[in-house]
């Protein structure tokens, strides 16, 4: 396929859309509107969470670990600017309904809130220089450019189910040797509010790497057999090239901090998880994923957490469902 | 920290070996491999602590009076609590402490112990005091020389019967140390003069400890004249964002970071802007995120939305000019028509029912605000004057008097603020009391003594206030783990009689309890004579017919312990010894939600139901931590359905059936499933409001993880 033939296809389609109100009383699929409900109510910005009561913790922190701080948050940044301004809005072409189109964009703003949240975390503990050299050093890394490559070709590529793998990939795998991080600081009582927006966006992270692998399983079920061959085959091969690159990308980061071993199996803990998304087999055994329970419990979704008046709501709230009071609730 | 292979702890299950105490607490909120809950390694957890870290960082001393003399010499503790004992007693007290052989049952309660009570070196690295030790210290404190009360205050607080709350247990008897209270109240008034000075108090309690909360519902609109000049007025918003600053800039030697409350008035005019504070796409210049807010709602309002009506908001500066009175002294339920046929008020009018649905979806997406039912809490008020107001955690419920200022900030007048201490029985060891009454007693006499003590100079009119008061809060908890453990449910008709009983039998004996005080000093507080108690009306209830278990279950519990259930006659002649000799105290009861003391405690929070089987615990101290509920097993689960299962009804009749016993408030926190509407939690309101709940503490959302999106075998993210 040619480019300009690609282009002219996107001008008609876009046209086909403009013509098309959206009807979210007609659902072609329940779980778009599912999971629109969900990311809606999800919704946040980073001014909720109070980092700079961190800023007392973050003192206490080795300059060593401080310095693993700061590269491990650029890293995520890199990856949800991608995400936001590459990756998700990529899917919107592909997007098989109106619907599965406006969640899409909802992924690719709320990868923007994210993006932005980590230079709150940064402006709020750390001088200019210090980012600025930060951000020097994420340009420099071999590593973390090599993932970014890699994942952009994929992103920048004409096939939108192998588009979807690498998303999925990306939102369930690549995040989370950077998650590591803060979930143990947070288990040791450190920079726990910083936890908390990481929480956040874990919130839905995990939500964006289900739907979009969800989406994938769907589309898989209507290719031929031969497809959906080559398609398994595509994604443990991807797989595998991000893993190799992300071991030593984890290695780069935890080597000082002596954690590596103990990061490698939360990735293939997350790179189970991924797999999972897109409807296939795990690919790492049970003892190459037991995870430290400190981090696995402290990665939970969930909203149930009781906190002192000192700590912010956390990740405990969301949008609520507006619905108006009838004279029977007043009959008293 | 992790244990050198070949140095394995040989009692530890195999499973557990190698692992930190960090990981061992985190494995409760991981199902095992049969789905069973892994309390063992949270008592793993706990033992672990002690042998790798708290053993390990404990300054040692070859016996009590090396000790002492250390503490003391060193500026630790004060010299003038222990001068008041001789030192064999303090030996005495000690060895009984320790003979009691306290041991914490959960990793959560001892590292929160050694995190934040225990006494430290002054470089923070190594502990100096014990459980034990802090219980005596703390008895010794109180007891202020009573060789008889300090004994009892050990037996109650080593037993964990009674729990003092956290500005107590923390700071009594140490040199270097914030105050006992736990919690301040004041009024703002509508001027610049009182405006400054509540920043001030703001600084002055926070450096102290203690929550603080203020009444904005004086304060004229934005928009409002100053000096009749029209549009001049900037508002409450402003005062709001300097007292939160203010809060999070001063903190309590490190140890607790400032924090606040402000309450408005719901027919204030700025009330939407006030709410609209804590919305999730708030400006950042208007955005509120430490500060806590509570909305007071009299009856009329309540009248309004039933009818569908609009409801009008008044300009407090007008109305203080009409009736000569500040806006929150006046009875809005009894004026409403009247203010709004007064043409020389200012207002503007809302639709009463989109009122409610705003605090609801304010609710939904912060927890706020909390909510006092201000004609309720003022009916059952057995002494002369207006509630305006409650506190950071909704329990406190006291009238207060306006201050009048000079222009340099000096008082003209000094009014009357609120501070309240507070202490908490654990109901489940309570009712294993050897002498319940007595145990009731001593917790209000310890509770009496921090007033006593307290000598709060840097705000006059909060000493004012508790030098004219002496007012306390005993509070309860652990009321879902005693059901639990004895086979009742939650909110079950067995549940609620015995919450009922509970509470009369405790109100009894602290009403005693403060008279025998008033006859001891020969000493009443102020306005008593003005009170319901001096006229005998508060003993109606009480005296006009018996009270007594409803159901046969609960009086077997009541026969069982051997707890004494208060009849007429106990009532008629504990009413003329009141009525002769007064009470000590203008306030008795409160009921705090209890956080930290729980834990260490080993209870269920106040009188709610648990959150969650296994609770996520997060501080800016302690991170992450996981804490079972007390008596729970794998066995008994089913008595422990958390606070979104058993539903608002139950909680709220729970609430009710302690409410009408306890002169103050009670903390009651709501808790939704995100399948809820703000209908349901309008609906949740006006079932509280109509029940007779005074005031209503956080709303809490549970979201539950996407199906496929869970973390697997998560023991709370389980339904």
């Amino acid at each position: 396929m040619t480019l300009e033939k690609s282009e002219s296809i996107d001008k008609v389609q876009l046209l086909h859309h403009q013509a098309q109100a959206i009807n979210w009383n007609r659902i072609e699929d329940p779980k778009d509107d599912e999971v629109w409900d969900r990311l809606t109510a999800n919704f946040w910005l980073p001014e909720k969470v109070p980092i700079s009561n961190d800023v007392p913790s973050w003192k206490t922190l080795t300059a060593e670990e401080q310095q693993l701080t700061m590269r491990v948050f650029t890293g995520l940044t890199l990856l949800d600017t991608i995400q936001g301004t590459v990756g998700a809005v990529s899917l919107i072409p592909d997007a098989v309904t109106l619907h599965e189109e406006a969640v899409y964009t909802n992924i690719a703003f709320m990868e923007s809130v994210h993006a932005k949240s980590y230079s709150s975390i940064f402006s709020t503990l750390s001088s200019m220089k210090e980012i600025d050299d930060v951000f020097r050093w994420s340009r420099e890394n071999p590593h973390l450019q090599k993932k970014a490559d890699i994942i952009i070709k994929y992103y920048k590529g004409d096939d939108p189910l192998k588009k979807k793998v690498a998303s999925t990939l990306l939102e369930s795998f690549l995040f989370y040797s950077g998650f590591y991080l803060p979930m143990y600081w947070s288990s040791r009582a450190k920079l726990t509010n910083t936890a908390d927006l990481i929480r956040l966006i874990i919130r839905d992270e995990a939500v964006h790497g289900y739907y979009i692998g969800y989406k994938f399983q769907r589309a898989l079920a209507q290719e031929s057999q031969e497809r959906q061959d080559e398609l398994k085959l595509y994604t443990y091969e991807l797989l595998e090239e991000l893993y190799e690159n992300e071991v030593l990308y984890t290695e780069s980061l935890y080597d000082g901090v002596g954690w590596t071993e103990d990061v490698k199996k939360f990735l293939h803990y997350n790179a189970n998880k991924a797999l999972n998304n897109l409807g296939f087999e795990a690919l790492f055994p049970k003892d190459m994923t037991d995870v430290s329970a400190a981090i696995l419990s402290a990665l939970s979704p969930n909203a149930d957490e009781n906190h002192d008046f000192f700590s912010g709501s956390g990740s405990s709230y969301v949008i609520g469902k507006a619905v108006n009071t009838e004279d029977e609730d007043w009959d008293f | 920290m992790s244990v050198e292979p070949g140095h394995e702890d040989t009692r530890v299950p195999e499973k557990y070996r190698g692992l930190g105490y960090h990981e061992l607490n985190a494995l409760l909120n991981l199902y095992d491999a049969d789905g069973h809950i892994q309390f063992d390694a949270d008592r793993q957890a706990a033992r672990q602590y002690f042998l790798q870290h708290v053993n390990n960082n404990t300054v040692f001393f070859h016996d009590l009076e090396e000790k002492l003399d250390y503490l003391v010499s060193h500026q630790y503790y004060e010299p003038e609590v222990l001068a008041k004992y001789s030192m064999e007693f303090i030996k005495e007290l000690s060895k009984l402490a320790y003979s009691r052989k306290f041991r914490f049952e959960t990793f959560l309660g001892a590292f929160k112990f050694y995190t934040s009570y225990t006494l430290k070196t002054f470089d923070g690295q190594r502990y100096l005091e014990r459980f034990e030790d802090r219980v005596v210290m703390v008895s010794l404190y109180l007891a202020d020389g009573d060789e008889l009360l300090a004994t009892q205050l050990v037996e109650e607080i080593i037993a964990g019967r009674f729990q003092p709350a956290t500005p107590t247990f923390l700071n009594a008897g140490k040199q270097q140390r914030g105050e006992l209270v736990s919690c301040f109240l004041l009024r703002i008034e509508d001027n610049m003069e009182s405006i400054g000075r509540s920043i001030n108090s703001a600084l002055q309690l926070s450096k102290r400890g203690g929550g603080v909360a203020f009444a904005l519902t004086n304060v004229r609109e934005a928009g409002a004249p100053i000096k009749k000049i029209e549009n001049q007025s900037s508002g409450i918003i402003p005062i709001m964002k300097l007292l939160e600053d203010s809060f999070s800039y001063a903190n309590q030697l490190g140890a607790r970071q400032g924090a606040g409350a402000v309450y408005l008035h719901a027919h204030h005019p700025d009330i939407y802007s006030f709410l609209d504070t804590k919305r999730e796409n708030a400006d950042e210049k208007i955005r509120i995120k430490t500060l806590s807010l509570g909305v007071v709602i009299p009856d009329i309002t309540f009248e309004l939305a039933k009818k569908n009506q609009d409801m009008y908001l008044f300009s407090p500066y007008d109305v203080e000019r009409v009736y000569g009175m500040p806006f929150s002294d006046v009875n809005v339920s009894e004026k409403y028509h009247e203010m709004v046929a007064d043409g020389r008020i200012t207002k503007k009018k809302i639709n009463a029912r989109e009122f409610f649905q705003t605090l609801a979806e304010v609710q939904f997406e912060s927890g706020y605000p909390y909510v006092m039912f201000e004609d309720t809490v003022n009916r059952a008020n057995p002494i002369d004057g207006k509630i305006i107001m409650s506190n950071l955690c909704s329990e406190i419920l006291q009238v207060s008097e306006p201050s009048t200022y000079h222009e340099d900030l000096n008082y003209d007048e000094v009014g009357k603020d609120i501070s309240c201490n507070l202490g908490s029985l654990n109901i489940a060891l309570t009712m294993e009391s050897p002498d319940f009454g007595q145990s009731v007693e001593t917790a209000i006499r310890g509770l009496t003594a921090v007033s006593d003590m307290s000598d709060i100079t840097s705000v006059p009119s909060i000493e004012r206030g508790n030098q004219m008061s002496h007012a306390v809060g005993l509070g309860q908890m652990n009321l879902h783990g005693y059901l639990a453990k004895e086979h009742i449910h939650y909110g079950s008709e067995e549940g609620l009689d015995f919450t009922n009983i509970y509470f009369y039998t405790v109100t009894y004996h602290a009403v005693r309890a403060s008279n025998e005080i008033a006859k001891e000093r020969k000493a009443v507080f102020a306005g008593f004579e003005r009170s319901q108690y001096a006229s005998g009306e508060y003993f109606t209830k009480y005296t006009d017919r018996e009270w007594t278990p409803a159901t046969g279950r609960v009086r077997q519990l009541f026969a069982e312990a051997g707890v004494h259930i208060p009849t007429r006659a106990d009532w008629e002649q504990l009413k003329a010894s009141v009525m002769e000799h007064g009470m000590y105290n203008q306030n008795l009861q409160a009921v705090p939600p209890t956080g930290s003391i729980s834990y260490i405690n080993n209870s269920t929070s106040s009188i709610h139901p648990i959150a969650s089987k296994i609770e996520i615990r997060k501080e800016g101290k302690l991170g992450r931590v996981y804490y079972p509920a007390p008596f729970m097993n794998n066995e008994n689960l089913e008595y422990f359905q958390d606070a979104y299962e058993i539903g608002y009804e139950k909680i709220i009749d729970t609430y009710a059936a302690a409410t009408q016993h306890v002169d103050q408030g009670l903390s009651l926190t709501l808790f939704f499933k995100d399948t809820a509407t703000t209908r349901d939690i309008n609906r949740a309101q006006i079932y509280a409001w109509r029940k007779g709940i005074k005031t209503m503490y956080y709303s809490r959302i549970r979201q539950l993880a996407l199906e496929g999106t869970e973390v697997e075998g998560c023991v709370s993210c389980m339904l």
